[in-house]
């Protein structure tokens, strides 16, 4: 360690250049230029409204990916998310719609989703399965549980007070204070606190965390749990943005939200990576969606650009951290 | 084998608590309960049937199978099948291949796009998860652009046999992904690569200081998963007669469920084919018996999901008790 | 080498949006297929002319058993199962089946639209001995093998909402012709944003061939009865509620007041774009035109914000669809027949040698959105 810094303090890229070189840095420089391009060529893009409503509209998205960066920081994966954000929207929807005082139906699903999530987590942590199994089994689960259940009727009615992500705290939106809160709360909490750090010294060599005096299982276990409670807000804000819920599992949404992960700078070889830069990354994939929309991509070309962006950011991640190994960094 | 019970404990034979036979097991079980609930399960029309819906990611989890022994995944294999599916009847409408060339273009495609993740994964080393998660999407935009949402159809007749036809009563892609399956399993088992294979996933650095062709060798299996995806597409297309973009959407879980059902470890350094053809048999029958005792859709996918965690769960408590 | 793949990769990215955007501008609407349309006269009320009568073209099941006055068993498998319009055609199926008392209909079916799964539903179906199969297709060519197959096996297969190739069903329901969905469509709206006005339409994806059919007759219509409208874009947004509310959001601000209407064309579509013109204050000054289930576009309607809802009405499809298939299985409903007795909603006719209609579009206003409820 002190061997690292003194190769730090010697060469001419100090401390600020390094974080600058960041992919958190090269996320927010992606976000802020491709706006300016955009607004190059429409300058409605960058009307307050629109980017407003970018945020707004996919905070749910960023909220989900805080918890996501935790699990694959620590060495697993969750394909069960989307199905369980869907579970949770509906429960949501239908306590408030049965009459529940709206607060309950606010906490009722975080406390579900932290127990849905710790149950898969005690099974990955204690028993050993694999995370990609016990998700991909939950997945099913969800699914299926939730259509036989609901029977798939949409949920209408809701009560007026429900809308949580109408609200708005001095001025600032609830999602984006939601999303703002969490992301910072997680980071801070990741960075600075023994159990926070025990999560990346988890995912990067469970051995030797366990040495360190680190209980990998229970690092597991907890990260799975804390998961469980993103996801609980991020079902919040999905079901309290509109007026109808759909009592279907959002298709394609676990991918959306690993992908936002993964872009953010989280490497599933697990130890690496920061929430903040899952929700930058986050906010980066819904500003390309929405710009390939104003440039006027031929709408059957938006899927395939938005791959290949994202490849390229994928890419240029991994190059980048190989320059640096190469000059003897370490992060 | 006696001097075990003497001790008062009985070992299990070493065969019996391998990963496949207890699946086997299990399988047969499932089978025999579902069997007495519905007469027309266990019958050779409905099986054979079942056959031809095996088929499709049967051919994809053969490969699934070597990349998943050696520590890798291969979440883009559905969109590959998609871009394959449009291309062969993009091929043949609008650039005017014949049928034929059309067909072992779309393969090509495939072995293209199988290619291009391997290369990016062991060239520039980005982790096969994000690399083929960043494909799924690209490629399944690629379908999306150049079909622009249309779909070919009109195919002359003999097109249909393969997904459609039978021979001796056998469907004709059941037979392809039999002999496919034997292929594999030799490989797998009889060949250096095969145990290059299980090198390279047990400990890479290792296999790569015994100057194990370890590049090259990641590098055909993801080239296989494209081949073998670019293969279950003309097998769709000949089946449903029609080509859309949004075929294969699902396939990768799928058949990572069968592969890992199988045994096959997501760290890598274990499987076998064997393994994998029973946890896609298990799987689609469960599903189709499933159904045939009444049981609805939603239903099944729950029941589905439970014996996954199920099965995976007993076989490795059991297997753990070995060690 | 990293900037320079990034700017490879970009310049590739707006070489490629520019063409494919240029190519796609020059012509056609986006999301709309390649088949004929038969747009219909422009005046208020024209329906379009009755088409010659077209001898009987669909499929029949081989040696179908006797089964008049017998109980039957029939499954109806829909698009997907889990969105408000199919719960509704499933709906009238139970209320049909319980006015005639011999038919029992279990819904089952996919919980995504996708056809594969479509297939395996109705092909287990069979397996397991159904005497009827209802379906709604999610691709008309791939579902064909498959109900053929069912005939083969003398099962009667009718079809509604979407159809199959003719001669792989016997009778198909259409809810209502494709140019009527196109023209009251076009006419909402041109009274809502005048004739002159810009709309865009937000659909499902562009794989569905329904929606696609009926953008293109409004292409056509619009061509030639309301020629100065402007379309500007058609986006797509599957079947979820967040994804359709972002993009409706995105084309609001992308074109500000030069869009004066959005079309949804998908129950989902709908409510979302109602949705999005509601949270940016635009209600009034963009109107929102769509196919919908009433339930979800109770509150728009209400607030003033959408005058009004069009569909047919889905529990009359499931209800007409399940007569029909009792009809099929008593040996009344055969080819050659000219209408088919629907129970409350009296006789149906064949029209297009197996079609036969439901009737002209319904359209929801406040007035009357309330006594619905699905």
């Amino acid at each position: 360690m002190s061997a690292t810094v003194a190769v730090s303090a010697a060469s001419p890229f100090s401390g600020a250049w390094r974080r600058l070189a960041s992919q958190e840095a090269l996320l927010a420089v992606a976000i802020i230029g491709l706006a300016i391009v955009v607004g190059l060529i429409n300058p409605r893009f960058l009307a307050a409204r629109n980017l407003s409503d970018i945020l707004l509209g996919n905070a749910y998205i960023a909220i989900a990916a805080v918890g996501m960066s935790m699990v694959i920081i620590s060495g697993n994966i969750d394909i069960s998310v989307g199905a369980l954000i869907g579970v949770l929207a509906t429960v949501s929807g239908s306590l408030a719609v049965a009459g529940a005082p709206i607060l309950v139906s606010w906490v009722v699903p975080l406390v579900l989703g932290v127990a849905v999530m710790a149950a898969q987590g005690a099974i990955v942590a204690y028993l050993r399965i694999p995370a990609i199994v016990v998700t991909l089994g939950m997945l099913s689960i969800l699914k299926g549980g939730l259509i036989s259940v609901t029977g798939g009727k949409w949920i209408t009615d809701l009560p007026q007070n429900f809308h949580l992500a109408d609200l708005s705290l001095l001025g600032v939106p609830m999602p984006v204070v939601i999303m703002v809160l969490a992301t910072a709360l997680a980071a801070l909490w990741m960075r600075h606190s023994p159990r926070g750090r025990a999560i990346y010294a988890t995912g990067g060599n469970p051995e030797a965390a366990r040495l360190c005096g680190v209980d990998p299982r229970r690092t597991v276990l907890m990260v799975f749990a804390l998961h469980g409670f993103f996801a609980g807000l991020a079902s919040l804000v999905y079901a309290t943005q509109l007026r109808v819920i759909q009592s279907t599992t959002p298709q394609g949404l676990e991918l959306t939200i690993i992908t936002a992960a993964v872009v953010g700078g989280v490497s599933i070889l697990g130890g690496v990576g920061t929430v903040v830069g899952s929700t930058l990354a986050a906010i980066l994939i819904a500003e390309i969606t929405s710009a390939l929309v104003f440039i006027n991509v031929s709408p059957y070309w938006t899927d395939a650009v938005r791959g290949a962006l994202i490849l390229a950011t994928v890419i240029a991640d991994i190059l980048r951290r190989q320059r640096r190994a190469a000059r003897g960094w370490k992060r | 084998m006696s001097a075990a019970i003497e001790a008062g404990v009985w070992r299990a034979p070493r065969w019996l608590k391998q990963h496949e036979t207890l699946l086997a097991i299990i399988l047969i079980i499932a089978l025999v309960s579902l069997g007495a609930f519905n007469n027309r399960f266990l019958t050779v029309e409905n099986l054979l049937d079942q056959g031809r819906f095996i088929t499709e990611t049967g051919l994809i989890a053969l490969p699934m199978t070597f990349v998943i022994i050696t520590g890798g995944i291969d979440l883009s294999v559905g969109a590959i099948v998609g871009l394959c599916a449009i291309m062969l009847g993009y091929s043949w409408k609008t650039f005017g291949f014949p049928l034929p060339l059309a067909i072992i273009f779309a393969l090509f495609v495939g072995a293209v796009a199988g290619f291009v993740n391997g290369y990016v994964i062991t060239r520039v080393r980005v982790p096969p998860l994000i690399m083929t998660i960043a494909t799924l999407a690209l490629y399944r935009g690629l379908a999306e652009g150049v079909s622009q949402a249309h779909s070919v159809r009109g195919y002359p007749d003999w097109f249909y046999f393969l997904g459609q036809g039978s021979v001796f009563g056998v469907p004709t892609q059941l037979l392809l992904l039999a002999a496919l399956i034997v292929v594999a399993g030799v490989a797998l088992d009889r060949t250096t690569f095969g145990r290059a294979l299980y090198a390279v996933g047990a400990n890479e650095t290792a296999a790569r200081f015994s100057a194990l062709p370890v590049d090259r060798v990641k590098l055909i299996v993801y080239t296989l998963s494209g081949l073998a995806s670019g293969l279950a597409a003309w097998v769709l297309v000949s089946r449903v007669t029609t080509t859309r973009m949004d075929m294969g959407i699902g396939y990768e879980l799928d058949v990572i469920a069968a592969v890992v059902l199988g045994g096959a470890s997501i760290f890598g350094g274990s499987g076998t084919i064997w393994g994998t053809v029973i946890g896609l048999v298990m799987i689609q029958l469960l599903k189709n018996g499933l159904a045939l005792t009444g049981v609805k859709g939603d239903a099944t996918i729950v029941v589905i999901g439970v014996a996954l965690i199920l099965s995976v769960l007993i076989a490795s408590s059991l297997q753990r008790r070995r060690d | 080498m990293k900037a320079r793949l990034l700017i490879t990769t970009a310049a590739a990215m707006f070489a490629l949006s520019f063409a494919a955007g240029g190519a796609s501008a020059a012509g056609k609407w986006d999301g709309g297929d390649d088949l004929p349309t038969n747009p219909i006269a422009c005046e208020a009320g024209a329906v379009a002319p009755a088409a010659a009568p077209k001898p009987y073209d669909g499929g029949q099941p081989t040696n179908p058993p006797n089964l008049a006055g017998k109980k039957i068993s029939v499954v109806d498998v829909p698009k997907l199962i889990g969105i408000g319009y199919f719960n509704a055609t499933a709906q009238g199926m139970q209320e049909a089946a319980k006015e005639l008392g011999n038919i029992t209909v279990k819904t089952d079916g996919p919980t995504e639209a996708k056809i594969d799964e479509q297939i395996r539903f109705i092909d287990n179906y069979i397996t397991s001995g159904v005497d009827g199969v209802l379906f709604a297709a999610n691709d008309p060519v791939a579902i064909s093998p498959v109900l053929k197959k069912a005939l083969s096996k003398g099962i009667h297969v009718i079809g509604y909402d979407a159809n199959s190739n003719p001669d792989a069903r016997e009778w198909f329901f259409n809810q209502a012709d494709f140019n009527a969905i196109g023209k009251t469509m076009m006419d909402s709206m041109a009274k809502e944003i005048g004739e002159d006005g810009g709309f865009a339409i937000v659909t499902s994806t562009f794989t569905t061939p329904n929606q696609a059919r009926w953008i293109h007759e409004m292409q056509d219509y619009a061509a030639k009865c309301h020629p100065k409208m402007q379309w500007l874009e058609t986006v797509e947004a599957q079947e979820d509620n967040n994804l359709s509310f972002n993009q409706a959001t995105t084309l609001i601000n992308k074109y500000g007041d030069k869009l004066k209407g959005l079309f949804g064309m998908t129950s989902v579509a709908t409510p979302a774009s109602a949705e999005a013109v509601t949270k940016a204050g635009q209600c009034g000054k963009i109107a929102v035109v769509g196919l919908a289930t009433p339930n979800a576009m109770k509150p728009y309607v209400h607030s003033g914000c959408v005058k009004s809802v069009i569909l047919w009405n889905p529990i009359d499809l499931g209800y007409a669809a399940t007569y029909a298939m009792r009809a099929a299985a008593d040996g009344k409903l055969k080819p050659g027949s000219t209408s088919v007795d629907a129970g409350r909603l009296g006789k149906l006719n064949i029209i297009n040698g197996s079609e036969i209609l439901l009737g002209p579009p319904f359209v929801w206003t406040k007035d009357n959105i309330d006594k619905f409820d699905f």
